[in-house]
């Protein structure tokens, strides 16, 4: 029985390596940044809905969600005790042209909800409802609201003159008091608010909030509908939400896939251009070595970023375009280090001997060149990807090589516009850079853990 | 003799690659640059032709065909009937003559005239203030600090060096700059400090006239210069922050190598003090081999982080008036994104030169081969 022959790399066993790589603190770690990355993106790929890219650049989709709110979590670390976002839904299938129901909601938070929604999915154009609503609050009086004319699927309630004037009519009857509601500001948040000692405080306990539900033309009825009562919170989810309300803990968890996808394609695809450069100048020598040095000392010296720049403005390139661009541009140090390390083997003493023995170039290359280039190739890749990601999410800084899907540098980029910064909306600001860098030092800490397994000297 | 020789072969040698890289860029370019050529004569060619109407009359038929032929002769005079590999020289004789034209958008650059050579030499100042200062600083520091580290070879210092140089590459130094601001201008003002730093900008805005028109008399003027330095310091903290690292860990691979030669080893048991000996014995070999290492990452820190920073800081320069052409306008100002690729690119190349000119004065190696 023939042996089967081991796969050996830099004259290690995969099993050596692995072993070496698992031992060391920064394999660990590596490994550990790793999973979370993966772990990241397949959480994505699998929560995020298809749609997702349309979704998110669909403000309609995200009217209801608060805006500029910081995460839910800043509760526990204030105790500012800011109102979450709440959303009550019930599934409606009735010929009728009535549906009356109520949500009770437990007002613990001292500063209350910015506004109400009412949302009717589906919703057509041609049928309309008028909505009527009672709030029991905790101190037994009602507050009562409506009729509200319904006619798209979101119906927002606070900053209508109406409503705004029932409130006011309500405060006025019950406490005596002349409220005034700033302009253009929800008169929500003085539902959950009480009158002591001529000043407004917010009012804790339960409230009961009954919507009843008409059907403005009877013989239709309501038929089959999802109809919600939304909260709009001062705080929302894990990492809070921008100014047009999208929750920006989806648009950062869509930014793990895209950013590993297009990193590693990039360190890919520039390692394979580099190598095959680099080959070619280490072992043809002569006048190919020399015009293949000058071509990877000019591509070195490229200004890759600012031609990026200039071509995603006129080609208006998208990210995975910019990217081979990319690509394209930079593979001049890799091919200088190929070169090198090619010339190394190329003037070795077993080349000659296997030469003097009769083998072909291509058998030289085969058996002895690549098995001592690929672990550099694969340390080349690596330590490209965080190049290409920092480059790329700089382009997308200037809300340049888009992709469908919202990227960390994209939404920095609005970060910026919105004035984010000025108003010091760190939520919005810190993560989205935060993960970039997450990601860039991914790649590093891998780089710097197979560095003594490319690098036999650096063995211990 | 044989230096200048060989310093004359370097700058042959890179006035090549300059000439390369631009007609590369000429040729991508070609395009849109023919397209900007084209506004410029139609609009020139109609205040001509405005001009020549005050004093003959014609009628309006009589004007465009006046015009028309007008356009035509410019537009062969400029190349643009020609070929693309022939435009592409013409492109090239354009940028290189400074013939830029006329921004779209002349209002949006705080420049009073609309033209494009004007936006960028008022640019400039700032762009080669902190980039040469933040290039020249963070080495200087990095390097000291990379010496440091490989002379305590595997001290807690050492290791504290190391991690820091590697992950350093790993942050945009713009993202830095925007965590400055919101720090140190934004927090520090939420918490009333009695120390706050501006949210951007290059010298405070009573000053802009003077910084624009008369940059030198900017420096002489205590006032400005400090109202300049005070601006200048959260960006050229971003700087360091992001470049110090990179320079610290080549530069200390590159001591430890040196140091474990015999030459090394030899000088300390003769007994020099430790001083010479680094600076004569390790620091002597190490210089090239830190700067050539840098060299290949230059292109990435110059081009992605510096411009971006500025667009960040507001800071009045190229990358300021880079974030202006392509998101501060209704569509993309192309004149002037055609300018600050072409400038950036020259600046960058006069960088590259300078730090050739540097290995070459201090490594002899080069000399000898090539003198």
């Amino acid at each position: 029985m023939a042996k089967v022959s081991e796969l050996r790399i830099a004259g290690m066993t995969l099993g050596e390596i692995t072993k070496i790589y698992v031992s060391s603190t920064l394999g660990k770690v590596s490994i550990a940044l790793f999973v979370i990355l993966i772990g990241a993106s397949i959480y994505a790929a699998v929560t995020l809905p298809p749609n997702f890219g349309s979704l998110w650049n669909n403000p309609l989709y995200w009217q209801i969600y608060p805006k500029d709110a910081p995460p839910a979590w800043v509760n526990y670390l204030s105790g500012n005790g800011y109102a979450p976002q709440v959303m009550f839904g019930r599934e409606v299938s009735t010929q009728g042209s009535t549906v009356r129901f109520s949500f009770e909601v437990d007002n613990e938070y001292s500063v209350p909800w910015r506004d109400l929604y009412i949302v009717i999915k589906p919703m057509s154009g041609s049928s309309t409802f008028t909505a009527y609503l009672s709030i029991r609050r905790p101190d037994g009086y009602v507050i009562t609201i409506g009729p509200l004319l319904i006619s798209s699927m979101y119906t927002e309630v606070g900053t209508t003159q109406q409503v705004e004037s029932q409130v006011i009519q309500f405060y006025l009857a019950k406490y005596g008091y002349m409220l005034t509601v700033p302009q253009g500001l929800s008169a929500v948040p003085y539902i959950f608010s009480t009158v002591s000692s001529g000043s407004l405080k917010p009012l804790k306990g339960i409230y009961v909030i009954n919507l009843t539900l008409i059907a403005n033309n009877p013989s239709k009825g309501i038929g089959n509908r999802l109809i919600s009562l939304v909260l709009e919170g001062n705080v929302y989810g894990l990492m809070g939400t921008d100014a047009v309300g999208h929750d920006l803990w989806l648009g950062l968890l869509a930014g793990f896939p895209l950013s590993l996808e297009v990193g590693v394609v990039y360190a890919l695809i520039s390692t394979a251009i580099a190598i095959a450069v680099g080959l070619a100048a280490g072992f043809m020598g002569g006048v190919v070595d020399e015009v293949l040095t000058r071509l990877t000392d000019f591509v070195i010296l490229i200004p890759a970023f600012v031609i990026l720049v200039v071509l995603s403005v006129l080609l208006r390139l998208n990210i995975w375009q910019a990217m081979l661009y990319l690509a394209i541009l930079s593979w001049g140090g890799a091919a200088r280090i190929i070169r090198s390390i090619t010339m190394q083997i190329r003037t070795a003493a077993y080349i000659e001997l296997a030469k003097v023995g009769g083998a072909s170039n291509l058998w030289i290359l085969r058996n002895h060149a690549l098995p001592q280039i690929l672990p550099y190739a694969l340390y080349l890749i690596v330590v490209g990807v965080p190049g290409a990601i920092l480059t790329l999410a700089g382009l997308n800084f200037l809300n340049l090589a888009g992709a469908n899907y919202p990227t960390w540098g994209n939404i920095l980029y609005y970060a910026e516009q919105y004035g984010a910064l000025e108003s010091g909306m760190w939520w919005w600001v810190v993560p989205p850079g935060l993960l970039i860098v997450l990601v860039a030092v991914t790649f590093i800490v891998t780089a710097l853990a197979i560095e003594p397994i490319v690098n036999p000297r650096l063995r211990r | 003799m044989s230096m200048l020789r060989g310093i004359a072969l370097r700058i042959i040698n890179l006035t090549v690659i300059l000439l390369v890289v631009l007609i590369v860029i000429a040729a991508v370019l070609s395009g849109p640059a023919s397209q900007v050529l084209k506004d410029t004569i139609q609009r020139e060619t109609s205040e001509m032709v405005t001009t020549i109407m005050l004093h003959h009359p014609m009628t309006p038929a009589q004007a465009e065909q006046l015009k028309q032929t007008i356009i035509k002769q410019l537009e062969n005079a400029y190349g643009l009937n020609k070929p693309v590999y022939i435009r592409v020289f013409y492109v090239l004789f354009n940028i290189l003559s400074f013939n830029w034209g006329f921004s779209y958008y002349p209002d949006a650059y705080g420049v009073p005239s609309g033209s494009v050579v004007s936006i960028i030499m008022f640019a400039l100042p700032g762009t080669i203030i902190l980039d040469t200062l933040g290039i020249l600083l963070s080495a200087l520091i990095g390097i000291e600090l990379g010496l440091r580290a490989a002379l305590k070879y595997g001290s807690l210092y050492d290791r504290a060096i190391t991690y820091y140089g590697a992950v350093d590459s790993g942050i945009p130094q713009w993202w830095v700059g925007i965590l400055m601001i919101l720090v140190f201008a934004v927090y520090l003002r939420l918490i009333h400090s009695p120390i706050v730093f501006p949210y951007g900008g290059i010298v405070d805005p009573q000053y802009y006239n003077v910084w624009l028109y008369d940059t030198a008399k900017a420096f002489i003027n205590p006032k400005i210069l400090a109202s300049l330095l005070y601006h200048m310091v959260l960006p050229m903290l971003t700087v360091f922050i992001v470049n110090i690292g990179g320079w610290a860990y080549f530069a200390r691979s590159v001591v430890l190598n040196i140091i474990r030669e015999d030459y090394v080893t030899f000088a300390r048991v003769k007994g020099l003090p430790q001083g010479q000996v680094v600076s004569r014995y390790i620091m002597r070999p190490a210089m090239p081999a830190i700067l050539t290492s840098i060299f290949i990452s230059i292109p990435f820190i110059i081009f992605g982080g510096f411009l971006l920073t500025e667009a960040v800081f507001q800071w009045w320069g190229l990358g300021y008036v880079l974030n202006i052409a392509i998101v501060g306008v209704p569509t993309p100002d192309m004149p002037v994104i055609l300018a600050d690729t072409y400038m950036s690119t020259l600046l960058y190349i006069v960088l590259v030169f300078i730090l050739e000119i540097l290995i070459y004065y201090i490594d002899p190696r080069i000399r000898e081969s090539q003198g």
